[in-house]
């Protein structure tokens, strides 16, 4: 285990960047599949599911955008 | 001497095809030796995306921020213009299709029957936004510090410049609301009407804070989105110079490689600029309707 600040704080960049993008991908993933759901169930309703889906996935993407934000305060220290 | 080394980054970070293998092999042994640089990886890529002078003016930001307001002056000016007998054509048609997306479904949805005087507040967060996302996608020649360049330049991938559209977003909400229901009311409309008394010294703090993160995730977002599609896009054209460093063979094999994913990946830019844009616009008046009419 290194003990060097500035090589722990890459080591857990690199982690942290992973842990942000399984949360991001995850939540993600559902609301996709969510979304697929929903435009076969009622094909007529694609139109506003798409809209709908792409705004959620814009905010989810921002929350995993604020994890990668501190991972790239890390990585750059 | 400062020449050579200046022209295989900007061929490789510069997202021009012509003239690349013509630099490489010439050159790629004075980029191991030049120290100007410190020309790590990282410090290429955040030398890249972070703010620096250009041209003389002290930040590159400033001067792209301002060159897209003013092309967005221009462009809505153009279509302006073009309006004959009530009826736009060209670029015109463009910005009216948008204008009209922006006053029926994101102001007037979301704000109510009097959404329509915000309208002409998220035309300009959306155009702006947009147009300055895909004004950094263009790369453009720069001088710095005694050197050509040629990169695109993100002014909303800084914080400063995300931090003011978010001050300009917070001060419209807070207008939207004082303006509609006074000083009192609007903040006693921060915490809902039939709230049980113990739960108010958690609400009032949660809803006063919530008044600030609104427009802070604002920020945070948009400057993230576009700060890591620039990185992404930098950081692969950098696979050049890297593997150039290895072998020249390598370089050369890996040029067309890293030019298709950074073409790929710009792709996606284009479409993370205008979903950016419109959830910005779109945020903004979700929270301007929530303080004009809250829903109590």
């Amino acid at each position: 285990m290194p003990t060097d600040p500035k090589a722990l704080a890459y080591f857990a960049a690199g982690i942290g960047a992973g842990l942000a993008i399984m949360g991001g991908g995850a939540g993600i993933g559902r609301l996709a599949a969510a979304a697929m759901d929903g435009i076969s169930r009622q094909p007529a309703a694609a139109g506003d599911i798409r809209g709908a889906m792409i705004v959620a996935a814009g905010l989810i993407e921002g929350v995993t955008f604020f994890a990668l934000v501190v991972t790239i305060l890390l990585a750059i220290k | 001497m400062t020449l050579l080394p200046a022209l295989l980054l900007a061929t490789a970070l510069g997202q021009t095809p012509e003239g690349s293998p013509g630099a490489e092999p010439a050159t790629h042994e004075t980029t191991a030796q030049h120290a100007e640089h410190d020309a790590g990886p990282a410090q290429v890529l955040m030398h890249h995306v972070v703010d620096g002078p250009v041209f003389g003016f002290g930040s590159k930001h400033l001067v792209s921020f301002v060159l897209a307001a003013l092309l967005v002056l221009v462009i809505v000016q153009r279509a302006k213009a073009s309006y004959r007998q009530g009826i736009p054509s060209g670029v015109g048609a463009l910005v009216e299709s948008f204008v009209v997306f922006i006053r029926d479904e994101i102001a007037e949805k979301n704000i109510g029957h009097d959404g329509r005087k915000f309208t002409p507040l998220l035309c300009s967060f959306f155009f702006f936004i947009l147009v300055a996302a895909l004004f950094g996608l263009v790369p453009l020649p720069q001088y710095a510090e005694g050197e050509w360049s040629f990169a695109g330049v993100t002014s909303t991938g800084n914080l400063a410049v995300t931090l003011a559209l978010a001050c300009v977003s917070f001060l419209a909400q807070q207008y939207a609301g004082i303006a509609r229901n006074g000083w009192l009311g609007h903040f006693k409309h921060l915490v809902p009407a039939g709230m049980p008394v113990f739960l108010l010294p958690i609400m009032i703090p949660v809803e006063f804070l919530g008044m600030f993160t609104k427009p802070f995730a604002l920020m945070v977002r948009l400057f993230a989105n576009m700060l890591a599609g620039h990185m992404v896009i930098t950081a692969l054209l950098m696979l050049i110079p890297l593997m150039s460093a290895i072998s020249v063979g390598f370089g050369i094999a890996i040029m067309p490689v890293a030019f298709g994913l950074a073409l790929f990946i710009m792709l996606l830019e284009l479409l993370v600029a205008l979903i950016q844009a419109y959830i910005f616009t779109l945020l903004t008046a979700i929270f301007i309707g929530m303080y004009a009419h809250p829903a109590h």
